[in-house]
C-alpha cells in the first residue's frame, strides 16, 4: 500500500513538472495557433540558465528561476515580433516548420556553446526528502510542484485579471473584433509568444535541479506538453493544470504497476493516451469544443 | 458649413482577386448621421474595413478630422476616433457582457470606464440586468446592442455600424436604429450601413448608394428616398 501511495506523490510531482512545461505551449497553442515544436528548446535555455548562475555565480536553482523567466521573455518577444509574426496569417503548416526550424537553431547554439556534455545542478539539499511512515517524498520535487502550482496560478490571474490578459484572451477569440477596439495584434501575439517562452524557462530551471541537461534534453518535453493539452483541453490554466498532474499520474502508475512496463516505455504511454484522448473526447477533459 | 469630419478620396481596395473598391469619394461633415447603402458584394464592408484598418487600401486617401489615415493601422484609428461596429456584431462570445464593454474602452487610460458602462445601459437598458451573461449567450438583438456598446466605449467621434439590422426582428431593428438616431443627437457621428435602405433612409440625413465598388448616387435621404433608381432598384416600388 506504501509503495502504491509513495507512486502516487511522485506521479503527482512528475505531474507538476508536466504542468509547468506546459502551460506556455497551451498558451500559445490556444492564442496564436501556433504548435511550438521550439518549445522543448525554450525549456532547455531556461535549463542552461538556471546551470549557469549555480554554477558561475552560486546562486541557488530556485532564485534564478524569476531570471530565468525574464532571460525567456525577451527572447520570446524577439523571435515572435521578428520571425514568427511574418508567416502567423500563413497556413499551420508555415508556423510548424518554422518553429521546427527554430528548434535545430537552438540546438545547434546549445551544442556550440556548451558543447555535448551532460550537465547538472547539484545542491547541498540534492537528494533530502521527508520522510512520512514508509514513504518519501523528495524536497526538489516538491518544491517543483509547488512552483509550478504557483506559475499556473500567476497565469491564470494574469489572463483572467489583468487589462493585457484579457487583450490577449480577445485576440484568441477573435483577431479583427481585438484590433477594432484598438488592440496591437503584432504587440500581443509577441507578448502572448513571451509569457509562453517565460513559463517554459521557469519549467526548465526546475527540469535542471532533476534530471542531467544537454542540448537535446528539451525534446521530450514538447512531446509531453502537446500529450498534456490534448489530455486537459485547449484554452484553459486550469485544464492544463489537470492534464499535466494526471500525466505525471498515468505515467509513473503505468510504468511501476503495469507488468512489462518499464521507464523505456514513456513515450509508448504518451502516445497511448494521446490516441485514446483524440478517439475518445477530442476535445480534453476539460475542453470546450470548437 | 459644418466641420468635414471624415473626407475619403479615389479609394481603391481589394483582396488579391482584383479590386472591390474603385475610387470611392465620401464627405462625411461632423454630426451627421449618414446611411450607406447598395445590395450584397457592393463593397460596404470592404469600405468599412478599409476605414478602420483592417483592409490595405491599394490607393486614395482618407483623411479623418485633419488626420491622415490612409494605410493606418487599426490601433492608430481607433485611437483617432473612428469605432467601428462589425457585421455579424463579432463579440467576444465567451466572455461577459462587462468584459466585452471594458475592452471596447481598451485604449482608455482614464477612471471612467464604469461611467460609460452605465451611459451604454442608458442607451440600453435591456442590457441592465445582463452585464455579468456570457455574451456568447444573448439574443441577436441584445448581442447587437454589445456591440454598439463595445464601439461607444472608445468613446470615437465617428461610429460606423455595419448591418445591424442582420437577422433581427422588426422590432428590435426598431429599437436599435432609434439608439442609433439617440447616439447622434448626443454628438456621435454615425455611419450606418444598410441593406434594408427603408429603414436605413428613414434614420439617416444623407445617405450614398455603393455599387459595385463605385459610389453611384449620393444625396440627402429624402432625395434617395424619391429617386426613381433607388425606388426601383432597392424599394421593390
Amino acid at each position: 500500500m506504501s509503495l502504491f501511495v509513495q507512486q502516487v506523490i511522485l506521479g503527482l510531482m512528475l505531474g507538476g513538472v508536466y504542468v509547468a512545461v506546459a502551460i506556455g505551449f497551451s498558451l500559445v497553442w490556444g492564442v496564436l495557433n501556433i504548435v511550438n515544436l521550439a518549445h522543448g528548446a525554450l525549456v532547455v535555455v531556461g535549463m542552461y540558465a538556471t546551470w549557469f548562475l549555480f554554477t558561475h555565480a552560486g546562486i541557488d536553482p530556485f532564485l534564478t528561476l524569476p531570471l530565468d523567466a525574464v532571460v525567456l521573455f525577451a527572447i520570446g518577444y524577439l523571435v515572435q515580433r521578428g520571425l514568427i509574426n511574418r508567416v502567423i496569417r500563413a497556413p499551420l503548416f508555415f508556423t510548424l516548420l518554422l518553429t521546427f526550424g527554430i528548434n535545430l537553431v537552438l540546438i545547434n547554439l546549445f551544442l556550440l556553446w556548451f558543447k555535448a556534455d551532460f550537465r547538472s545542478v547539484t545542491t547541498s539539499y540534492s537528494g533530502a526528502g521527508l520522510n512520512v511512515g514508509a514513504v518519501t517524498i523528495p524536497y526538489i520535487r516538491l518544491a517543483a510542484l509547488v512552483i509550478a502550482m504557483l506559475l499556473a496560478g500567476a497565469v491564470g490571474f494574469f489572463m483572467n485579471r489583468t487589462r493585457t490578459g484579457f487583450a490577449i484572451q480577445a485576440v484568441g477569440a477573435d483577431k479583427d473584433a481585438a484590433q477594432l477596439v484598438g488592440i496591437d495584434l503584432r504587440h500581443v501575439y509577441a507578448l502572448t509568444f513571451a509569457v509562453g517562452a517565460a513559463c517554459a524557462g521557469v519549467a526548465g530551471g526546475l527540469l535542471s535541479t532533476v534530471q542531467a541537461i544537454s542540448p537535446t534534453a528539451g525534446e521530450p518535453y514538447t512531446l509531453q506538453a502537446f500529450v498534456v493539452v490534448i489530455l486537459g483541453g485547449l484554452g484553459r490554466v486550469s485544464a492544463t493544470v489537470v492534464g499535466g498532474l494526471l500525466f505525471g499520474l498515468i505515467e509513473v502508475l503505468a510504468q511501476s504497476q503495469v507488468p512489462g512496463l518499464g521507464a523505456g516505455w514513456s513515450n509508448a504511454i504518451a502516445f497511448a493516451v494521446l490516441v485514446l484522448v483524440l478517439v475518445l473526447r477530442p476535445q480534453g477533459l476539460l475542453g470546450r469544443l470548437a | 458649413m459644418a466641420e468635414v469630419l471624415l473626407e475619403v478620396r479615389g479609394l481603391t481596395a481589394g483582396y488579391g482577386a482584383g479590386p472591390v473598391l474603385h475610387g470611392v469619394d465620401l464627405d462625411f461633415q461632423a454630426g451627421e448621421l449618414l446611411a450607406l447603402i447598395g445590395a450584397n458584394g457592393a463593397g460596404k464592408s470592404t469600405l468599412l474595413g478599409v476605414l478602420s484598418g483592417l483592409v490595405p487600401p491599394t490607393s486614395g486617401s482618407i483623411l479623418f478630422a485633419g488626420r491622415n489615415l490612409t494605410g493606418a493601422r487599426p490601433e492608430r484609428v481607433v485611437r483617432a476616433g473612428i469605432a467601428h461596429v462589425p457585421q455579424g456584431r463579432r463579440l467576444f462570445a465567451t466572455m461577459t457582457v462587462r468584459q466585452n464593454l471594458v475592452l471596447g474602452a481598451y485604449l482608455r487610460r482614464d477612471r471612467e470606464v464604469q461611467s460609460d458602462i452605465d451611459r451604454v445601459v442608458g442607451y440600453f437598458p435591456a442590457l441592465g440586468d445582463k452585464l455579468q451573461r456570457v455574451a456568447g449567450t444573448l439574443s441577436g438583438g441584445e448581442q447587437q446592442m454589445v456591440a454598439i456598446g463595445r464601439g461607444l466605449m472608445g468613446r470615437p467621434r465617428l461610429l460606423m455600424i455595419d448591418e445591424p439590422s442582420l437577422g433581427l426582428a422588426p422590432k428590435v431593428v426598431e429599437t436599435v436604429i432609434e439608439v442609433c438616431q439617440s447616439i447622434n443627437r448626443d454628438g456621435v457621428s454615425v455611419l450606418l450601413v444598410e441593406q434594408d435602405v427603408v429603414v436605413a433612409l428613414e434614420a439617416a440625413d444623407r445617405g450614398y448608394v455603393l455599387e459595385n465598388g463605385r459610389i453611384a448616387l449620393s444625396g440627402s435621404a429624402r432625395e434617395l428616398q424619391d429617386d426613381p433608381a433607388v425606388r426601383k432598384a432597392y424599394l421593390g416600388v
